[in-house]
């Protein structure tokens, strides 16, 4: 069942056009990659799905709902949250109180979004730096702060802008563990992410998006042997020594 | 090891209330004294109003006009309709909350500093009308004669806000003060609060966890415009004369702005503290300094605000804060804590 359909998403800045007509469909419960060189237009989708670009054309459609163009928060009040890239913890506040901020968009008191907090921490594997301040945590925990938070929401579909970018491979191995615990757990994951290694074996379906288009949709095996895929991230002349050249 | 620091902090406040419970009747020879304490809960009361709006991560540079609509509202309400300024005040809270909405409305939306600019703007534009405005239709404004409240059996009247000594003046403001600085902290631990340090920190972070921050940021505004006005009745009881040349003046708001900032800017207690260091120091200077020296005490007092704001750009409420933590680690100092699961605050 599909959980998201994004139809004909367009965002121009100007003269440059960011996401051209971008279609695609998420079905509930699936873990979705979303890869492709910079400035390829990935974060730009996601501001579009999460309110904080209005499209230029196109729809978003999430659980039969149409969100187009609704406000970041309307957006996550739905169920859809979405994590940033750079990394934005509240600096002044706990980890806790970072989380119980989410955990407010479905707790009726305090103590009962502590005890919503209380349990993604745990979900993360994170409760030990709960009482750590927001300024005093490192990257891997920051990254995965950003995800507790959006967890905390309660929200069913989490967009995650490169939630291992700037980490080493043990950190990254810990981060594709919880990626694949939260989705058993129910949640739908739309996930940008660079490294093709992390891509490979988290995400059963990929998306690779190239110059504001989207260029190959499939598993990842499909979208590594395409001669499409190994001109946008190598450039021409490493596709035409493919082995089986499609010419 | 926190349970226990906490506790101490409790303590603390509650020692700190009991010397302010007698510190009238032991400067009963000496009222200019407890002129100053008064002054000091005013100030400390009108700040930690004002911080609210800084805890929801804008700056309102225009917070005396909130003072003169609460103070000339219930004034008025008593002058010429006979309203006790008990109610008065609460016509005047409502007063300023429409003039609130009307400002923060449409620019509490937006980043940058808008806002703040309007806050200034607006103050400098209602300060003015009132002023050169005798009548607003069957209101009466007085003009630039401001208002004197008129006294009742010469001055000794608690029904109508009028006492005879500075004493009940005292422990209204004290009261007033205590309460906004427990409602500040006790909104601190709800969802308000949360939301609150969470829009200042970060708007962006805030709106994707599905945070409306220009309605909480409203919302803490109008709160504030609110509270302040009351504060504004209590100014216009105490000095029996309220007018807009100072009760809405830019001075007025920029000291306001001044005390927060100076104690710590968005901290629940900063605001509070800031008045205990500033208005005595000010009030104090004025007093030694004003006659021959005209001009100097200002000059001192500029110097003062440098140095924290330089030395101190979070103010004097972490200094405090620290001092507190030592003392309380001091004297408890004999039995070492031994940290437990409890202790992490869960």
């Amino acid at each position: 069942m599909a959980i998201l359909e994004v139809n004909n998403l367009t965002k121009r800045f100007g003269g440059l056009t960011a996401v051209n007509d971008l279609s695609f469909t998420l079905n509930e419960s699936e873990i979705l990659g979303l890869i492709g060189p910079n400035g390829a237009g990935k974060t730009t989708v996601f501001n579009m799905i999460a309110g904080f670009y209005k499209p230029d054309n196109g729809r978003v459609v999430f659980q039969d709902q149409d969100i187009t163009g609704l406000k970041p928060y309307e957006v996550c009040r739905r169920g859809v949250a979405r994590t940033f890239q750079v990394t934005k913890p509240f600096l002044d506040s706990t980890v806790l109180n970072n989380v119980m901020v989410g955990a407010f968009m479905q707790a009726h008191n305090a103590a009962e979004a502590r005890d919503i907090a209380w349990k993604a921490l745990e979900t993360i594997e994170f409760g030990d730096r709960a009482d750590a301040m927001g300024h005093e945590i490192n990257v891997p925990d920051r990254k995965r702060l950003e995800l507790a938070r959006a967890l905390a929401t309660g929200a069913k579909l989490l967009l995650l802008d490169e939630p291992m970018a700037g980490l080493i491979p043990s950190e990254k191995g810990h981060i594709i563990d919880l990626l694949r615990k939260i989705n058993q757990e129910g949640f739908t994951l739309v996930v940008v992410e660079h490294d093709m290694k992390v891509v490979m074996s988290l995400c059963p379906r990929i998306i690779l998006m190239d110059r504001a288009m989207k260029l190959v949709e499939g598993t990842p095996e499909e979208v590594c042997s395409d001669p499409k895929a190994i001109t946008a991230y190598l450039g021409e002349e490493y596709a035409a020594r493919d082995p089986e050249p499609r010419r | 090891m926190k349970q226990r620091s906490i506790s101490f902090n409790w303590m603390a406040v509650a020692f700190v209330l009991a010397i302010a419970m007698i510190i009238p009747f032991v400067l009963e020879k000496h009222p200019y004294y407890v002129h100053i304490f008064i002054l000091v809960f005013l100030f400390g009361y009108l700040s930690t109003a004002w911080g609210l709006v800084g805890q929801s991560g804008q700056l309102s540079f225009g917070h005396a006009v909130f003072v003169g609509l609460g103070g000339y509202t219930s004034t008025i309400l008593f002058m010429d309709y006979g309203v006790t300024p008990w109610v008065g005040m609460f016509a005047g809270a409502i007063v300023a909350t429409l003039f609130g909405l009307i400002i923060g409305y449409p620019t509490l939306r937006l980043r940058g500093p808008y806002f703040a600019l309007s806050t200034l703007v607006f103050g400098l534009i209602l300060q003015t009308y009132v002023v050169n405005t005798q009548m607003l239709g069957p209101i009466n404004l007085r003009g630039a004669m401001g208002l004197l409240l008129p006294l009742k059996n010469g001055g000794d009247a608690p029904a109508v806000f009028q006492f005879a000594t500075k004493t009940p003046y005292y422990f209204i403001a004290l009261a007033m003060m205590v309460s906004v600085v427990l409602l500040s902290y006790l909104l601190n631990r709800t969802r308000i609060g949360s939301y609150w340090t969470a829009i200042r920190s970060d708007q962006e972070a805030a709106e994707s966890l599905g945070i409306n921050a220009g309605r909480y940021r409203l919302l803490a505004f109008l709160l504030s415009c609110a509270l302040t006005a009351l504060g504004g009745t209590l100014w216009a009881q105490y000095f029996h004369y309220i007018n807009a040349e100072r009760g809405m003046a830019l001075s007025l708001s920029i000291e306001i702005v001044l005390v927060g900032v100076v104690g710590g800017w968005q901290t629940v207690s900063g605001p509070m503290i800031g008045a205990m260091i500033i208005i005595p120091i000010s009030e104090l200077l004025r007093a030694q300094l004003g006659g021959g020296f005209a001009g100097l005490h200002t000059l001192i007092y500029g110097l003062i605000l440098m140095g924290v704001i330089l030395w101190l750009p979070k103010g004097l409420n972490p200094l405090v804060m620290r001092g507190l933590k030592w003392l309380g680690d001091r004297l408890w100092s004999t039995s070492p804590s031994v940290r437990t699961p409890e202790d992490s605050g869960r």
